[in-house]
C-alpha cells in the first residue's frame, strides 16, 4: 500500500473513530419508567361481599344487596408476585391477577401481560369500602354483567 | 290369494309397530331424558328467539288430561319432565320442564305463595362452592338464571321459573326448580293466581 493509501486508511479510520467519539459522548436516554397503575392492589385484598347488574338503575339496590352477602364473602389475598388472588370468569381456580394501567387512564385486572386483553377487567369506582369490575370480552360482559365488591367488616 | 295374503301381512305390520310405539315410545322417551345434562349455570347469557323456540313434545300445547283435580290446578310430572294446568273438559295445557339433577327431585303438594317478575337471583350454597366466581346476588333482567318470572311454591326454596338456557328443557339439571323457557313461563305466570294448588309428583297416571 502507497503513502496515500496508508493516509486514506489513516483518515477513514479517524472519520469513524470521531463517530464513535460522537456517539459515546452522548448521554444515554434515561429509561422509559414502566407506567404504574393508580390502583394500588392492597385496596383490593379483604373480604367483600359480591353482587352484579345488568341495568344501571339496578346499581342502587345491588350494592346494598352486595353489602348482605357477606356471610358468603369473596376472599382476595395478596398473590406471591405483588398482585391478588382471585378468579377468572369461568373459572373455578385462583390465580393472580395484576392490575395493569391502559389507555384513557383505565386500569385492568388481569393476568400479568398486556392491559385490555379478553380475560381483563376494568377496574372503577375505587374506594376503601367498594369497587367495581367489567368485564373486557363482551360475552364476559354480558354474562356477568357489572360487579360490585363492598367491603365485609370494618368499612372506611 | 297371494294378493290377500301380502296385505294381510302388511296391515300386520303396521299395526304391531303402531302397539310397539304405543308401549315402548314414552319409556324410550323417558330413557333418554334419564341422562342429566352436566350445564352449570350461565349468568348472564342470552338465549336468542331461535334457541328459545321449543319443538315437538315440550312445545306448549293442549292435551287430552283427565284428572280430578279441579281446573286450575297445576301438577308437575317430573320423570316425563312436564307442567300441566288442568283446563275444563278434560284437557290440560302442557309445558315442557327442566326439572332437579339426581338427588335434587322431590314430589309434594303445595301452593303459589309469592309471584315475581324478572326475579332476583341468588345461588345457592352449593352452587357458589362448585362456581366461586358467581356473584352472590344477580339483579333480575335478561341473562339472569330464573328468567323472566318467578312462582314461589309455599315456604320452600323451590321455583317454578324461567330461564336462559332453553336447552335444558327436557333435561334434569336444576337444584330442585322447575324451569320453562321465558315465553312458557311468562304465559304460565298470567294464567296462575297467587293460591293455586301445585301438585309435584314423580310420574303422572294419565
Amino acid at each position: 500500500m502507497g503513502i496515500a493509501g496508508r493516509c486514506g486508511a489513516f483518515a477513514l479510520i479517524g472519520t469513524v473513530a470521531a463517530l464513535l467519539a460522537g456517539c459515546a459522548s452522548e448521554a444515554p436516554s434515561p429509561p422509559v419508567a414502566a407506567a404504574t397503575p393508580s390502583i394500588s392492589a392492597d385496596a383490593l385484598v379483604g373480604k367483600w361481599g359480591l353482587a352484579s347488574y345488568h341495568r344501571d338503575t339496578d346499581r342502587p339496590r345491588t350494592v346494598k344487596e352486595a353489602l348482605a352477602q357477606c356471610n358468603k364473602p369473596v376472599v382476595i389475598n395478596k398473590g406471591p408476585n405483588g398482585g391478588v388472588m382471585m378468579y377468572l370468569a369461568d373459572q373455578p381456580e385462583l390465580q393472580e391477577l395484576v392490575l395493569k394501567p391502559g389507555p384513557d387512564g383505565k386500569t385492568f385486572l388481569g393476568p400479568p401481560g398486556d392491559a385490555g386483553t379478553a380475560d381483563d377487567r376494568i377496574v372503577t369506582n375505587v374506594e376503601p369500602s367498594s369497587f367495581t369490575t367489567v368485564w373486557v370480552d363482551p360475552d364476559n360482559a354480558g354474562r356477568y354483567g357489572t360487579m360490585v365488591y363492598e367491603r365485609c367488616g370494618k368499612r372506611a | 290369494m297371494r294378493a290377500y295374503a301380502a296385505g294381510f301381512l302388511r296391515r300386520l305390520y303396521i299395526n304391531t309397530a303402531i302397539a310397539a310405539a304405543a308401549v315402548l315410545g314414552p319409556s324410550l322417551f323417558a330413557s333418554a331424558q334419564q341422562i342429566d345434562m352436566n350445564v352449570v349455570d350461565q349468568p348472564g347469557y342470552v338465549p336468542s328467539q331461535e334457541e328459545e323456540q321449543l319443538a315437538g313434545p315440550y312445545e306448549k300445547q293442549l292435551v287430552f288430561f283427565r284428572t280430578t283435580e279441579a281446573p286450575g290446578t297445576v301438577i308437575i310430572d317430573s320423570s316425563q319432565r312436564f307442567l300441566y294446568l288442568v283446563q275444563p273438559n278434560n284437557r290440560a295445557i302442557r309445558y315442557g320442564i327442566g326439572v332437579g339433577r339426581q338427588g335434587f327431585q322431590w314430589a309434594g303438594l303445595e301452593k303459589i305463595s309469592r309471584k315475581q317478575e324478572w326475579p332476583d337471583w341468588r345461588p345457592p350454597p352449593e352452587m357458589i362452592e362448585r362456581q366461586p366466581y358467581l356473584p352472590r346476588f344477580m339483579a333480575g333482567g335478561p341473562g339472569n338464571p330464573l328468567g323472566a318470572r318467578a312462582l314461589y311454591l309455599g315456604k320452600t326454596v323451590y321455583r317454578i321459573h324461567g330461564t336462559n338456557q332453553p336447552q335444558t328443557i327436557g333435561h334434569a339439571v336444576s337444584s330442585g326448580c322447575f324451569r320453562l323457557v321465558n315465553e312458557d313461563v311468562i304465559d304460565l305466570y298470567d294464567r296462575v293466581p297467587v293460591g293455586t294448588k301445585v301438585i309435584i309428583k314423580q310420574a303422572v297416571a294419565l
